[in-house]
This record gives C-alpha cells, sequence and structure tokens, in this order.
C-alpha cells in the first residue's frame, strides 16, 4: 500500500471532518479477512486512522452517494467512479457543491473477494484508458504508468460470431442460473430508481417467478437501462454470486452506444445523455 | 456399529439409488457448486468444500406453484403441487443438515406447511463430514461440528479405504446397502473452526436494539438479498396470484427482509424503512427472535455470508461487536 | 420450418399517420393478414423497450413498430427518439439471438396509400419464412 498516499487522503479527511465542511467520508478500510478492502463511512476525525487504499479497494463507492442526498460528503474516488459521479451529476441526482470528491491515481485493482486476493488486475482495469479521475476536488498519489493497451471487445466479438441458435443457448444457460438476489442492481451507481421495473407488479413486467425466461427479460432490460450510462466498473459482475457474466452485456451495449451515438458515458460533467438526445439526420442501420 | 464402506462401494450404492429416487448431489454448472439432481453418478463432486446455495432448495424451491385453480364449463378445480419421487440427497455438510432441521421449527409446527412437509418426508439425507474447516466456518459456536451427526439419515467420514459409515435413522439404516463390514476404526479427529462468541448472545441483543450501531453497519450494506439466499437457515418468502387463460397458478418465490420495501404496507408505510433497520432485523430475527421462540439461533456456522457478501457485513464480526457493546452497557 | 405455424406479430401503431394508414386498409379492398395484432399508440416515441421485449418474451415472432416519418412526427420529436432507442434494442435483441427481422420500425404516413398493408404482408411472410421463435 502506497503510504504517502493514504497519509494524503487521512490528514485531508481529517481536516475536512475537523472544520465541519463534511458530514461523512465515504472511504475504504481493511475488510474482515485482514486482506482485502470494503466500504467505509467515518464520521469523526479520530476515523480517519481507518482509512485505507490499495489494489483491493475494488468497490465502486459512488453508489452510496444516492443514500445521503442532502449531505455534504467526501468520496474517495477512482477513475472509474468518477465517471459515475458524472453520471449522477448529468442526471441531476446529487448537486456539486456537496460532495468533495478526492480522486485517486490508480494504477489497477486485482481480482478480489472474501480471503481472496488475486495476483492480475480486473479486465477492466487492463483496458482502462484513464489514469486519473475525470472529475475531482483533490487529487491524491502519483501518476501511475500507463497500462498496455488491450482490445476491449474480443468477447463480446466472440459471442457476435456464433450462430443465432447457439446465441440463445449460451445466453438461456447464463442466466440459467441467475437467483435474482438483485446484487448487480444494488451495487450499481446507475440503479438508483425509487421503484424498479421489475419491482412494479401492476403491470407486471417481470414478477417474482425465478426461472430462465423471467430473469433473462430481467437482465436484457437492466441492461438496456444502463445503456449509454454504464461507466463499467464491473462491480455488479464482482458482486453476482452466480457468476455471470454481466460484463458481456453491459459492455456490448457500450460498444454499440459508442458506435451508434459516438457517446461514453460519465467523461464530462456537463453531457446530453444519448436518449434523451437526437439528430435529424441520422443513419442509424437498421431502416430503410 | 458403524460401518465400512469403499469408494467403489459408495459409486455402486448411488447408482443403486439413482433408479429408485432422484438423487440430489453437489454437481459443477457453469463452474459453480450446486446441489442439483444427478443423471450420472460421475458427475458427483466428490472432492469439495461447499457448495455456493445450500440444500434448502429442495425443501423451499427458488420458485414453486403452491397449487392452480382451473376454471371452466361451470366447476371449478383445485389441483395441487405435482408430488416428487422419493428423493436423496447426498454430501450434505452436517451445518447444512443443522440448517434444514432448524426450518422445520416454522414450516413443520401446526398448521404446518403441507407442500414443505411432503418433501421433507420423502427426503433422506446422506451427511459427509468436513475434512477441514474453512477460515470462514464457525459451526462449533453455532451448536454443530464438522462431525456432527444429529441431523443426517446417514453420515459419511472419509478415511483412507473409503468411509467410515454412520446410520443414524431407521430411513438412514433401511437405505443402506447389504454386505457391509463392520468398521472397528476410531472415527478421525474433526477439524476445528475458528469460534465466535456466542455465549450469551440472545440476552446481549435484546439490550441493543435502540444502538445507533446498526444504522452504522448498515451504510455499506447493498440490500440485496444475496446473505439471505445462501444462508441455510433464512426462508422468506413472497406469494404472487398468476392469472393465465382460465386458470391461476400460486407462485411462491424466495424473498429476503433486506430488500427495500419488504416491509411496506398498503398505504405506503414501511415499518422498516431505514437501512439500519432492515440490517438490524435480519440479525436480530437470527440472535434474537428465532431463539425466544424455537431455543435455536438461526445460523449454523457454514460461513456462506460472509464469503458472498460483497461488502463485507460479517455475522461473526457482529457478534463479538453486539458483545462488547453489551459489556459496556453493563448487565 | 414448422407446418402450419402462423406467425404472432404484435403491432405497435401510432394514432395519427400509421393507425390513418391502417385503418384504410380497412375499408378498401385490399387485405393484410390477421396474424398481426394492433396496438394503438400515441406515438411511436410513447413504445418502451420493456414492451417490445416482453412481446417476444411471452411468444411473439415478430414485433412491428409503425410511426410518422422523421420530421412529420404529431409530438415534434417522439420518432426521433424512438429510432436511437429502437436501433438500440435491435442489436441488443439480436445478440440475445432474437434475430433483427423479427423487430421492425416503419415510418408510414397517412397519404401512403397501401403501404401499411404491404409492409405487414411482407413481415408475415418473412416471419412465416424465419420459423417460429424459439423456445426462450
Amino acid at each position: 500500500m502506497d503510504l504517502e498516499l493514504i497519509q494524503q487522503i487521512r490528514g485531508l479527511c481529517r481536516d475536512l471532518l475537523r472544520n465541519g465542511e463534511i458530514n461523512c467520508v465515504i472511504g475504504y478500510e481493511r475488510a474482515s479477512d485482514g486482506l482485502t478492502a470494503r466500504p467505509f463511512f467515518a464520521y469523526e476525525p479520530a476515523a480517519v486512522e481507518r482509512l485505507i487504499f490499495d489494489e483491493t479497494c475494488t468497490h465502486n463507492l459512488v453508489k452510496y452517494l444516492s443514500d445521503k442526498k442532502g449531505e455534504k460528503i467526501a468520496i474517495v474516488a477512482k477513475p472509474c467512479d468518477s465517471r459515475a459521479i458524472n453520471l449522477l451529476l448529468n442526471e441531476g441526482q446529487i448537486k456539486r457543491d456537496t460532495v468533495f470528491i478526492i480522486g485517486v491515481y490508480c494504477p489497477g485493482v486485482v481480482e478480489t473477494g472474501w480471503n481472496r486476493k488475486g495476483e492480475t488486475l480486473q479486465a477492466r482495469c487492463q483496458t482502462c484508458q484513464l489514469l486519473k479521475p475525470v472529475v475531482y476536488d483533490f487529487l491524491a498519489g502519483q501518476a501511475p504508468v500507463r497500462r498496455t493497451e488491450g482490445e476491449r471487445y474480443p468477447d463480446i466479438l466472440e459471442v457476435e460470431s456464433k450462430p443465432e441458435d447457439e446465441r440463445r443457448a449460451f445466453w438461456l444457460d447464463h442466466f440459467g442460473p441467475c437467483i435474482r438476489c438483485y446484487a448487480c442492481r444494488q451495487i450499481c451507481p446507475g440503479c438508483y430508481c425509487p421503484e424498479c421495473f421489475v419491482e412494479r407488479l401492476d403491470p407486471m413486467w417481470v414478477g417474482i417467478r425465478i426461472a430462465p425466461k423471467e430473469n433473462e427479460l430481467w437482465q436484457a432490460i437492466r441492461a438496456f437501462h444502463l445503456a449509454g450510462r454504464c461507466i463499467g466498473c464491473n462491480e455488479c459482475e464482482r458482486a453476482c454470486p452466480m457468476d455471470i457474466p454481466l460484463s458481456l452485456l453491459n459492455r456490448k451495449l457500450e460498444k454499440e452506444v459508442k458506435e451508434l451515438f459516438d457517446f461514453q458515458a460519465g467523461l464530462s460533467s456537463e453531457e446530453q445523455p444519448p436518449f434523451a438526445t437526437f439528430k435529424k439526420e441520422e443513419k442509424l442501420g437498421f431502416e430503410e | 456399529m458403524n460401518l465400512l464402506m469403499s469408494r467403489d462401494d459408495l459409486i455402486r450404492w448411488l447408482e443403486l439409488l439413482l433408479q429408485e429416487r432422484t438423487l440430489i448431489a453437489p454437481i459443477r454448472v457453469q463452474g459453480l457448486l450446486l446441489f442439483q439432481p444427478v443423471s450420472k453418478v460421475e458427475d458427483i463432486a466428490f472432492d469439495f468444500d461447499n457448495t455456493t446455495l445450500p440444500p434448502k432448495e429442495w425443501y423451499l424451491p427458488l420458485t414453486e406453484t403452491l397449487f392452480s385453480v382451473k376454471s371452466g364449463d361451470g366447476h371449478t378445480e383445485l389441483v395441487p403441487a405435482t408430488v416428487e419421487r422419493e428423493a436423496v440427497i447426498f454430501g450434505v455438510r452436517p451445518c447444512d443438515a443443522k440448517g434444514i432441521a432448524m426450518m422445520d421449527s416454522p414450516f413443520l409446527q401446526e398448521p404446518g406447511d403441507t407442500v414443505y412437509g411432503e418433501r421433507r418426508a420423502r427426503t433422506a439425507l446422506i451427511g459427509l463430514s468436513c475434512k477441514q474447516a474453512r477460515p470462514e466456518c464457525f459451526c462449533t459456536s453455532m451448536g454443530s461440528a464438522p462431525d456432527d451427526p444429529s441431523n443426517v439419515d446417514i453420515l459419511l467420514t472419509e478415511v483412507e479405504d473409503g468411509y467410515i459409515v454412520q446410520a443414524v435413522t431407521d430411513k438412514g439404516k433401511a437405505l443402506l446397502p447389504q454386505g457391509l463390514k463392520e468398521s472397528k476404526a476410531a472415527l478421525p479427529a474433526p477439524p476445528e473452526p475458528q469460534a465466535v462468541p456466542t455465549e450469551g448472545i440472545v440476552q446481549v441483543a435484546r439490550k441493543l436494539f435502540d444502538e445507533p450501531y446498526w444504522e452504522r453497519l448498515a451504510d455499506r450494506c447493498l440490500h440485496c438479498n444475496i446473505c439471505a439466499y445462501v444462508c441455510p437457515t433464512c426462508y422468506c418468502f413472497d406469494v404472487r396470484d398468476y392469472p393465465d387463460d382460465g386458470k391461476v397458478e400460486r407462485v411462491r418465490s424466495w424473498e429476503s427482509c433486506q430488500s427495500p420495501g419488504f416491509t411496506r404496507i398498503a398505504g405506503g408505510y414501511d415499518p422498516r424503512a431505514t437501512k439500519g433497520a432492515r440490517l438490524r432485523q435480519r440479525f436480530y430475527h437470527k440472535l434474537l427472535y428465532f431463539p425466544e421462540q424455537f431455543q435455536d439461533i438461526a445460523c449454523v456456522g457454514c460461513g456462506r455470508c460472509v464469503k458472498a457478501c460483497p461488502v463485507n457485513i460479517d455475522i461473526r464480526e457482529i457478534i463479538n461487536d453486539l458483545q462488547q457493546l453489551g459489556a459496556k452497557s453493563g448487565s | 420450418m414448422a407446418i402450419n405455424y402462423e406467425p404472432k406479430i404484435i403491432g405497435f401503431i401510432c394514432n395519427w399517420c400509421s393507425y390513418a394508414d391502417a385503418d384504410m386498409a380497412g375499408t378498401s379492398p385490399v387485405n393484410y393478414p390477421p396474424n398481426i395484432r394492433i396496438i394503438r399508440v400515441p406515438c411511436s416515441g410513447w413504445v418502451d423497450p420493456l414492451l417490445i421485449a416482453k412481446c417476444f418474451w411471452q411468444g411473439a415472432d415478430g414485433v412491428l413498430i409503425s410511426g410518422c416519418h422523421p420530421g412529420d412526427c404529431r409530438y415534434n420529436e417522439g420518432n426521433y427518439h424512438a429510432r436511437r432507442r429502437f436501433a438500440l434494442l435491435h442489436r441488443l435483441l439480436d445478440y440475445l439471438g432474437i434475430a433483427k427481422e423479427r423487430l421492425r420500425l416503419e415510418w408510414v404516413s397517412a397519404s401512403e396509400g397501401q403501404k401499411f398493408t404491404q409492409i405487414v404482408s411482407d413481415f408475415t411472410r418473412e416471419l412465416a419464412e424465419l420459423g417460429p421463435r424459439s423456445e426462450g
């Protein structure tokens, strides 16, 4: 762990809490396995000693901003997380002056779970183009060495190249184990609807049955609701207890939105979501 | 009297059981380990720690039709749920078996859940002692043990030349194959899972309902359903009628007290509207309300929730915290 | 190809241009196949992709959305939004193994004579050739 970085963060948070500029710091602390990280909420200056930052800090803390609306919060944000902050700003969910963003230069996070710290960087980090957050009030750490640019979509292309009935079977196989725990939705900063479409019982879009067809409808529409909004943190896939390859869905839509509308979510604090706008003359390749 | 079964004996026996019954055992599915019906004994994973989901889904399925009502031609017919064949679940760890036994308390007390009851009557459990304790295990602090035969029909303990077989119940005795030799070997010493200070936790929990601890802890909780779904002793569900084409199906599916809106009632009021209230509910159900009704703490120490929680809500840590808070606030 | 397979088509037809055209078909001597069940909506932009997905998951073999030509929308821009949404939905459904040909977005104006009839006939024939949607 970069001790200089963490002293920077702790010192800053101590000051912010002491002079009452913020109510709470959302950061990371050591988990109960003594090895990995977990989200941590510091309300008192003394608590900042528990803050850490290392390669197991995989969680996207921006999710918690939606729980703490109206309060003045400081948040530790990796580059990917900062895109989620832009998303919430663009969609009017939080006010810029209520959040103090402690951006961190991020060398990437490893595959991690309880009592498990992997050796390799997560796939999303291996193809990440951002070295520093896109929005921040304070920038901690030092610029890491630029990662090798890998191909972002080879697995998507592989699924696309399967014949139609094989694709069908592939998805039914993968959605079959879904137990509808909704961890994917709950961990996602972009899923903040007070009532999710899947909870609606009148009209009943999906209902309570936990079965492959219903699971697929759930996954497909959630992915669609995140199209042009998902910033690719991949926490949904990490949280899934049934190892469903959610990033195969979310990145597919990320790729299509880029191709169709030349848009990537969360890169700027002042952008028009792609479905809130249109071009009168645009050829989107399926009419005529 | 304990018996000895070789590895080959076991395979043959399972093949025999497979012919007459539904055999459910741990199987690798898409890289996960799950209890599933077996079509070939070779598919069974014999060497494993524990499954992703506990075997409770074979008593309380993820989704089931409780009954259907068909209407037409001037008469109405009630169609009960299909009655399944006799089943055997192989490879049940003692902690999971305790979980099943615990679920009997709410589901079989009068008037009793008939669907659950039928499944329970028709299913035998072949337990498998644990060779090692995982870092997240703590069964011995929750009234169980890696070699506890209490809640299975037969318990197998792996030894060098096969398995020591303990026939625990008459149902188990009747299932065993003929011709097994007696085993004079001593049962191996079980592994020792980590200890968690559960003594007096029920009394301690009773005092701490209003502590701000719960809202603070719940800050990081995502309120998904993972912990409840992987837990051998959680059993909340939702029931809904599905009308379709002249018939109505009453469907029951898993749910969890953690879901936002779980306790929202007509008119919009929600007695557990805050994150802390919902989180406290789950732990209080396990550590206070269930033991007050049914004597057992509703946790078997399998550690699945510890492993699966994406934000590290750890029941062992919570029990430790509660004991400390309880000591601070006086007796 | 299944014998005796009649494709089930759901059509979301906007009230203004498209429905007028469909109406005209009803009062003229031209027929269109009865495979389509028409749902009249205020605007193609009203149609939620969730509705389309639900149609497929409940057994529809094809879904048609028909609206006014871009530039002629009664509500000015509904059809532009529809165009973006369905461009993406097409690609998502195709990825999931639901052939692109099963979802059609058409622009029909009230004065386009038998365009609606032609579309429905063509669509029904194509879906019959494509076969029923496989289970799932």
